[in-house]
């Protein structure tokens, strides 16, 4: 085993190598032509320009990557508040109903959002709400999509907490609120902040659920890139684009600094 | 282990074992996220439900129950073209994504190296990008003009430009390409699963690396595979901004009609009962995956 690697472990190098150049290759190559100098999106580029960036920052695209970081930010919010309590009593408590709440909970996961989207639209446009398409709906229809994420999430470090530690406090005489609040919420706050990150990122990257529920002004970054490119592959475009992956990109360097999202990506496959 | 009462818990007869004191308890901390589940999901999906079986004119139904919209949908050559297209897209979405993560996923579950971590996050970084990111690139590749144009040509196996996009090819391509990741972390947990004694007990009775790996690993292996090409699958055919960069008016599927008649079309019934075949389907999928033993989506 350790005379070097077999020539079948090399061959899978190879493959490896293959596989990431797929993944990532055409992410870069969009990369690239935000820099091309010519007006067409080409690669390899011609020549180098910042001119598409001077685009992409305008306030045109900067308004609508505002929006979604808004709307992304109050989604994960307040999916993540609501998923507190949920998976709480889920995996604390067993009741007569538990099981249809577990189904109403990961129901978002296994239905399509395209599907809720098309719902929710049909749900505000039947019950005279139709004022409310724009922010509003948008912002209840990610808090749905976002919420099994952020319970899921949650539910893994609930799961990993040994719960002698509260009975350890109620014994000591700490009042149930006490417990929760000096014992429970500080061992499970990680799982809290990766719970609100994976909510964030999926309600920031969401397509197939916002599709149906902009009004104009209040539209998402990807569905209004969406939108231009039925009329052409402007360069402006891979600009904006890679500007859309920045934000992400910054949460999760900046919350993986003070939590581990990896373990909850670990966990979330082994509960999976 | 002493409960709690033992330990003198019962100056606090409330707290006791987590379990099963304060009746209501549960229902309290679940009764606003559950509210919010039952309008804004549980609702507008039994209201799909119930459009795609009324008759509608323009964006008003009539209250007339009826079956049109599903004969409709499933007689014109277009939507049922549209419905086949989608699942074959799926299928091949699946398997495509399957064959590429498979390797690895088997290389960075076994890799000693020291990169192995930033390996499984670049990996995974494609997730941050939204879908119409991780396409955009496959338009600069795909077009008649593109990369992949100039490579054909330049290797002599066409003589001129052809169009590779607007295509279903295409699309597969696309979507293989944006789901990716999600095989990887399905595989990887399905070769975290198998103990690695299995495999050294398996050559240490003398099979050869390749033997091992055909006939312990792989085989245990497979739910992770399963569950990796159903998660594909389902995403795949719900997906809809690939095929609409990537595909055509002549290349639709379920999820680019469905907006075309809730949008466009404006009638929203037969969107409705595609939908719901969109559903119907999904379900009976994963209904036949929790069949066939693979692991569930649970808590």
């Amino acid at each position: 085993m350790k005379a070097g690697p077999s020539p079948a472990w090399i061959l899978l190098r190879v493959c490896v190598g293959a596989v990431y150049l797929f993944m990532l290759g055409p992410i870069l190559i969009t990369a690239t032509v935000s820099f091309n100098a010519s007006n067409r999106s080409v690669f390899p580029p011609q020549g180098f320009s910042l001119r598409w960036w001077a685009r992409a920052l305008s306030w045109e695209w900067l308004d609508p990557l505002l929006f979604s970081l808004k709307l992304a930010t109050l989604a994960g919010l307040a999916a993540t508040l609501l998923a507190l309590p949920l998976a709480f009593a889920l995996v604390r408590h067993r009741f007569r109903g538990r099981d249809i709440l577990v189904a109403l909970t990961l129901g978002p996961l296994l239905l399509p959002a395209l599907v809720t989207g098309v719902g929710l639209l049909q749900l505000f446009q039947y019950a005279g709400l139709r004022d409310l398409i724009g922010l509003p709906a948008l912002i209840v229809g990610h808090v749905v999509i976002c919420l099994p994420f952020a319970v899921r999430t949650i539910a893994i470090s609930l799961q990993g907490m040994p719960p002698n530690l509260e009975n350890a406090a109620a014994s000591l005489g700490a009042p149930p609120w006490r417990t929760q609040a000096n014992v429970v919420l500080p061992l499970v706050k990680n799982g809290i902040v990766a719970g609100a990150v994976f909510a964030f990122i999926h309600s920031f990257t969401d397509v197939n659920l916002s599709l149906f529920l902009v009004r104009p002004g209040e539209i998402p970054i990807n569905i209004k890139i969406l939108g231009f490119l039925e009329f052409g592959f402007a360069p402006t475009l891979a600009a904006v684009s890679v500007l859309t992956i920045i934000i992400p990109l910054v949460v999760v360097a900046a919350v993986q600094r003070m939590t581990g999202l990896g373990d909850f990506l670990y966990a979330e496959r082994g509960h999976g | 282990m002493a409960s709690p009462r033992a330990l003198g818990g019962d100056v606090h007869p409330a707290m006791g074992p987590p379990v099963r004191h304060l009746v209501s308890a549960h229902w309290l901390l679940a009764a606003i996220p559950a509210l919010v589940l039952v309008v804004f999901f549980a609702l507008p999906n039994a209201l799909l439900l119930t459009v795609s079986f009324l008759k509608s004119e323009a964006q008003q139904l009539t209250g007339e129950v009826t079956l049109e919209n599903y004969r409709f949908v499933l007689s014109r050559r277009l939507y049922l073209d549209a419905v086949i297209r989608t699942f074959a897209i799926g299928i091949a979405v699946g398997a495509l994504d399957v064959l590429l993560a498979y390797p690895l996923a088997y290389f960075l579950v076994r890799t000693t190296s020291r990169w192995k971590g930033w390996l499984i996050a670049l990996s995974l970084a494609p997730l941050l990008a939204s879908v119409v990111v991780r396409t955009y690139g496959w338009y600069v590749i795909l077009n008649r003009n593109g990369v992949a144009n100039d490579a054909l040509l330049l290797l002599g196996l066409t003589t001129e430009r052809i169009a590779l996009m607007p295509s279903s090819a295409a699309i597969a391509i696309g979507l293989a390409h944006a789901l990716l990741p999600y095989a990887v972390l399905t595989i990887m947990g399905g070769l975290d699963a198998i103990p690695p004694n299995l495999e050294r007990a398996a050559m240490s009775l003398g099979a050869s690396r390749l033997r091992t790996f055909l006939s312990v690993t792989l085989p245990l292996s497979m739910p992770g595979v399963a569950g990796g090409f159903i998660l594909c699958f389902s995403i795949a055919i719900s997906a809809y901004a690939t095929p609409a960069i990537l595909g055509g008016p002549a290349t639709q599927v379920l999820a680019t009609a469905i907006y075309g008649f809730m949008t466009q079309l404006l009638d929203w019934s037969i969107g409705a009962a595609l939908a719901v075949v969109l559903v119907a389907s999904s379900l009976a999928l994963l209904y036949l995956a929790s069949r066939l033993g693979s692991r569930q989506v649970s808590l």
